[in-house]
């Protein structure tokens, strides 16, 4: 509003706050909101099928299903679950959507995602974040929006001609910092616990958000913010220091 | 992929500023006219809970927290189409207002984020540092050429957001069967 040539709007979805940030494409701003709209659909539909508290869900089947079930899924769950088992493999299981509960207790395959043990339970909330967002950019794209961003609670992309501030929240006593502008590409950030109990606080830049947030993950996981996965996806990280480590 | 560090280094960004950050989406009037585009006035209309009914919500595992709400019924000539309510709820550095467009069955038509305000320290606690923004439907932006500055931190939760909404809709549908929506 404070620029009235961007239309910028946030929603609750994902678990966090949602902001969509578009351009407005050239002398119609009815229909860059309905981009922003159908950006917002996007979202809520892929939540649907991913989202791990709703029981209908891709993932809501799989957590239920008996072990050597083999539970048919649609095409976010197998994007996401194809990059996470990708993950898996390359970082020797440091990054693990089912959390412990059985890293390599499920297939992907074409008939859909197999179950090797009653107690395997997924959890996108690692990887799905930065999907949605790419999803949500493309989403504004096919619908003529040039340029703009998607912010899901951190997990951001920016596309198009726009380079977009990046304030990094200090997580332990709030207020933001400036750390950097980015153009025509992601960056996530990630404060939690590692492996050995230290919490870390990561962030991560690739051309996908997808890639961001997960690698995230990762580096907090092995501490190591020049791990060679990064590279592999054009990726650059970040290790903060955080009043909160140890 | 272009990314420009501010710092050159992360000792750099440690002795940067800590600043508070603030975004106003919507107003309220823009908010409801997006929720409820059909109608053509937004009529305001108090809703007051007695102790029984605060009670009634707490059975239900919401908190009533305040015995008065505005709440503010979309019109199309004489015909109701629903009704809009504003709130603000703080999480642990954050400050929220929202609005949510219920319809005539009681279901949720649409969520709008209105602002976003985020603290640095615990001024958050502070009722001043809130009250500055009571009423406030666009503040000015904090830095020139900030408008459109992301932040990027570990997953903020909407839980308050989200018990937010089920207590309005939990407000609403008791006021609609106690009649004090009206017709």
């Amino acid at each position: 509003m404070s620029d009235p040539s961007v239309v910028r709007r946030a929603r609750p979805l994902l678990g966090t706050l949602v902001e969509i940030g578009a351009v407005t494409i050239d002398g119609a701003s009815q229909a860059t909101v309905d981009a922003v709209d159908a950006a917002f659909a996007r979202i809520e539909a892929l939540q649907e099928r991913l989202s791990r508290f709703i029981d209908a869900s891709d993932i809501g089947r799989f957590n239920a299903a008996p072990a050597d079930a083999c539970i048919d899924v649609g095409d976010d769950a197998r994007a996401v679950l194809r990059a996470a088992a990708a993950l898996r493999d390359a970082s020797d299981g440091a990054f693990d959507v089912t959390l412990g509960s059985g890293a390599r207790a499920w297939r992907l395959d074409d008939r859909g995602v197999h179950k090797f043990g009653d107690a395997v339970r997924i959890d996108l909330g690692g990887i799905a974040k930065g999907h949605a967002v790419d999803c949500a950019v493309a989403t504004l794209e096919a619908c003529g929006v040039a340029s703009g961003w998607v912010n899901a609670g951190g997990d951001l992309r920016a596309f198009g001609d726009l380079a977009v501030p990046i304030e990094l929240r200090d997580e332990v006593a709030g207020g933001v910092r400036r750390f950097a502008t980015i153009e025509d590409g992601a960056f996530a950030t990630s404060h939690r616990e590692g492996p050995d109990g230290i919490v870390r606080h990561a962030s991560v830049a690739a051309p996908r958000c997808l890639w961001a947030d997960a690698l995230t993950k990762v580096v907090v996981a092995t501490a190591d913010a020049g791990h060679p996965l990064l590279e592999r996806f054009g990726a650059r990280a970040w290790l903060h220091d955080s009043p909160g480590n140890a | 992929m272009r990314i420009v560090v501010a710092g050159t280094t992360l000792a750099a960004l440690a002795a940067a500023p800590v600043s508070a950050f603030a975004i106003d989406y919507l107003t309220l009037e823009q908010a409801a006219q997006q929720m409820f585009p059909d109608a053509d006035r937004f009529e305001p209309r108090e809703i007051g809970l007695d102790a029984a009914q605060l009670q009634a919500l707490d059975a239900q595992g919401i908190r009533g927290r305040s015995a008065r709400w505005t709440v503010r019924i979309a019109r199309h000539g004489d015909t109701a189409l629903g009704v809009v309510v504003a709130d603000a709820v703080i999480g642990k550095f954050e400050l929220i207002s929202y609005a949510v467009g219920i319809d005539l069955e009681g279901a949720i038509r649409q969520i709008e984020i209105l602002s976003y305000r985020e603290s640095h320290g615990g001024e958050i606690r502070l009722p001043a540092w809130r009250r500055q923004f009571v009423g406030k439907t666009q503040a000015a932006p904090l830095r020139v050429g900030d408008d459109i500055a992301n932040i990027s931190g570990a997953t903020l939760s909407c839980t308050h957001v989200t018990e937010g909404v089920r207590r309005i809709v939990a407000v609403v549908a008791q006021a609609r069967r106690n009649g004090s929506l009206g017709p």
